[in-house]
């Protein structure tokens, strides 16, 4: 298992593939040990990038809890050749898209009825942009108000390593489109950050 | 742009650099605890699924046995009824 992060570019690779395959076998053969393993490389992954998702710390706790019990559900019928992260984060992103169109359709219906049920705490919460450093902060400011479709490529690339050919299949199209939808994204997210000085930082900060 | 340039490119740094998080040890905790569970239930699961696709044996055991009380039963009207005349 490898995990390796550098200033200005950053290839992470949690677990090999070689790895994975005797992993997946004793999770197949429902080894608790092998589910550990599984839980204790991905767990803040797939949680932070349904947080930075759903931008709301109720909902991602909610969300995270039925991936891993859809693993647990579903390990016996694995493919000896699945790989745990784009199948972990396939499941995070459908279960983000099936309750962003529940929470669409019931604001649609029902808007006077949404007023009267609390509303989840907003993510990042000041607490969270407190904790951030200046930098850290304006990027994920920018990101929260980018369309999800972006975000979503942003962070399955940028953040988590994948390769563009594992992300598209996380999102359900082509490596091409994938690829369009990387470089809008992009775009996006810089224009967003252009509006603040913090470009400038950015480039001080990570220019190699 | 190709992936390589993304990797150099500063604005995707800066997204990759953002911190992690995790949900609360206690979260963790009772959330491992709970698949475990799950996990541990699975081969009784498949017992279940065992039993269902033997279920067409036990139907079949049955109705074999429904069938020849009914033929039973009819032979031993037409033997009275024969035995009357």
């Amino acid at each position: 298992m490898t995990l390796s992060r550098s200033a200005g570019s950053r290839v992470m690779t949690v677990m090999d593939r070689e790895d994975e395959r005797p992993l997946v076998a004793r999770l197949r053969a429902g080894e608790t040990g092998a589910f550990d393993d599984v839980y204790d490389a991905y767990r803040s992954r797939v949680f932070a990038f349904l947080l930075r998702m759903s931008q709301s710390r109720t909902v991602a706790e909610d969300l995270i809890d039925e991936v891993w019990l859809r693993l647990v559900r579903h390990a016996s019928s694995l493919r000896p050749d699945t790989r745990m992260g784009p199948w972990l984060f396939t499941v995070a992103r459908n279960l983000y898209w099936t309750y962003r169109r529940d929470w669409l359709v019931e604001e649609a219906f029902a808007p006077d009825l949404l007023t009267l049920w609390p509303s989840p705490p907003a993510w990042p919460s000041p607490f969270d942009l407190a904790a951030a450093g200046e930098l850290e902060r304006r990027v994920e400011m920018a990101l929260s108000t980018l369309p999800p479709q972006y975000r979503e490529v942003l962070l399955l690339v940028a953040r988590e390593g994948l390769t563009p050919t594992d992300a598209a299949a996380v999102c359900a199209i082509t490596p091409e489109a994938l690829r369009q939808r990387l470089a809008r994204a992009r775009a996006a997210l810089a224009q967003k950050l252009e509006e603040t000085p913090a470009v400038a930082t950015l480039k001080r900060g990570y220019a190699t | 742009m190709t992936f390589d340039d993304n990797l150099n490119d500063h604005v995707l740094a800066a997204v990759a650099n953002l911190r992690t998080h995790d949900v609360s040890q206690r979260h963790t905790d009772r959330l491992r605890r709970r698949c475990h569970v799950v996990l541990l239930a699975e081969p009784g699961r498949n017992l279940a699924v065992d039993r269902k696709h033997r279920a067409p044996v036990g139907r079949v055991i049955g109705q074999v046995l429904g069938g020849a009380w009914c033929l039973a039963y009819l032979v031993e009207i037409i033997l009275r009824a024969a035995a009357a005349l």
